[in-house]
């Protein structure tokens, strides 16, 4: 870990709350990015990575400083963000407005992609968006946090079972599953057998 | 490989996603097998839908300012044992032992001073009878008191063992207020319900740190993802405890066997 941020821990921890706006400025966008990835959605993508800076700051006392901070501050947001996805599957009302009136505007992922597209390829999009979220829908949360940083964040295996606390194994397996289960829930869609 | 029947789905996923060991026969296979390649083109697709798109950026000054709100100032020192420091728990703590010195030289002169009555017509004078003898409610007060002492005496979260067992005795502790409210023992009764009242707040705190999904549990539970409200909980129980362990330590005493 840099000293710059070894610094910082240490003003935090003598009661300088604003030096630990240099934790985040250099790690708030990798936490983002992995909530992004497992919640699917900016808003709540979000709230998980504040949580999980809002954790590693209560916790910055047990830290150690040999460690890397931004290891250990993603390793938390996987899992805020994991305990957000099931709050959300478990709280109905919230996910009824979701299927009954289709995907909110902040919770889509590939209108981010491109919002320079035509009519006819925006609704594309927003059916091809539907498709998706209600596919991955399907996956515990362990599965989509495997597949989604493991396929789309490229993260080794191994540091993916390090973070979720789980054999190598089991977090391959994860991501394989994950796989398939995608795979079956595009199959009616694509006309195929699977 | 090439005269095997079919290669496993699992097998085809790993092949495209390169998490294989032998991509080379697989390959080979595909090249010969019709079913498979469409299954194995059919993953391939799958993969191809879900690739990662752009992330949106996150407003880092809005995020920061909402963060920022939300921060306590934090000392190097350690929080356990600091309520020994406050300035109030000294008094605190001098004025519980008055009481109590108090209630007991009150139990020990209505002991000698009046003549013995069966335990039922003295039960609503206090937690010290002499009677009655209820090894099972003794025996959930010690349990009671032994999770207390741990809780009170640990600075992290609650380990599952800690948390299933609140659980388990604040279910208890419902029956036993029952029975001690029914059978007019106002003093037991109070005690209990003290004792209930922690043991609600463990178990609510446990409530929030429980899932759903068998897969997570493992992760839940760990201390770096200990909820933020954790750290309040030690504090809370500080406050709540200290004297319901002594409530709770006479009472046990009384509903021991002799």
């Amino acid at each position: 870990m840099e000293k710059v941020e070894i610094d910082a821990i240490r003003q935090v921890l003598a009661g300088d709350r604003d030096a630990y706006r240099v934790l985040m400025d250099r790690h708030f966008h990798a936490v983002f990015r992995v909530a992004y990835r497992v919640t699917g959605n900016e808003a709540d993508a979000e709230e998980a990575a504040q949580e999980a800076f809002l954790r590693a700051y209560n916790k910055l006392s047990s830290f150690r400083q040999e460690a890397n901070f931004s290891t250990w501050v993603i390793r938390i947001a996987m899992n805020t963000s994991i305990n957000l996805v099931e709050r959300r599957n478990r709280d109905l009302s919230h996910y009824a407005v979701r299927i009954g009136d289709g995907p909110e505007p902040d919770r889509e992922t590939a209108q981010v992609a491109d919002r320079t597209a035509g009519p006819e390829q925006m609704l594309l999009d927003h059916e091809a968006t539907t498709l998706r979220q209600e596919a991955m829908a399907v996956l515990t949360p362990m599965e989509r946090t495997a597949f989604t940083l493991r396929h789309m964040e490229e993260m080794p295996i191994a540091e993916i079972a390090a973070a979720l606390q789980v054999p190598a194994n089991s977090a391959k397996q994860a991501v394989f599953r994950a796989v398939s289960k995608l795979r079956r829930a595009l199959t009616p869609v694509a006309g195929g057998a699977a | 490989m090439k005269r095997m029947e079919h290669i496993s789905e699992e097998d085809l996923i790993a092949y495209q996603m390169h998490e294989g060991a032998d991509e080379r026969s697989i390959h080979e296979h595909l090249e010969e097998c019709a079913e498979c390649a469409r299954v194995s083109e059919s993953i391939a697709e799958t993969l191809r839908v879900f690739s990662g798109g752009p992330v949106p950026e996150p407003d880092l000054e809005r995020n920061w300012r909402r963060l920022r709100g939300n921060l306590s100032v934090l000392s190097t020192e350690p929080r356990r044992f600091g309520w020994l420091r406050s300035h109030w728990m000294w008094p605190a703590a001098g004025l519980a032992v008055a009481a109590l010195l108090l209630v007991a030289f009150i139990g020990v002169h209505l002991q000698h001073g009046f003549v013995r009555r069966p335990a039922l017509a003295v039960k609503s004078h206090g937690p010290l009878t002499d009677q009655p003898a209820n090894p099972a409610l003794a025996n959930h007060l010690d349990a009671a008191e032994r999770l207390l002492t741990e809780v009170n005496n640990s600075s992290g979260p609650l380990d599952e063992a800690a948390r299933e067992q609140a659980h388990s005795l604040l279910l208890k502790n419902a029956v036993y207020v029952h029975q001690a409210r029914t059978g007019g023992d106002v003093a037991e009764a109070s005690v209990l319900e003290n004792l209930g009242r922690v043991l609600t707040t463990i178990d609510n705190e446990s409530g929030d740190n429980q899932t759903a999904n068998r897969e997570t549990v493992a992760f839940r539970t760990r201390d770096d993802e200990a909820l933020p409200s954790n750290s309040t909980l030690g504090f809370r129980l500080e406050m709540n405890t200290s004297g319901l362990l002594l409530e709770i330590r006479i009472l046990r005493q009384n509903d021991t066997p002799q």
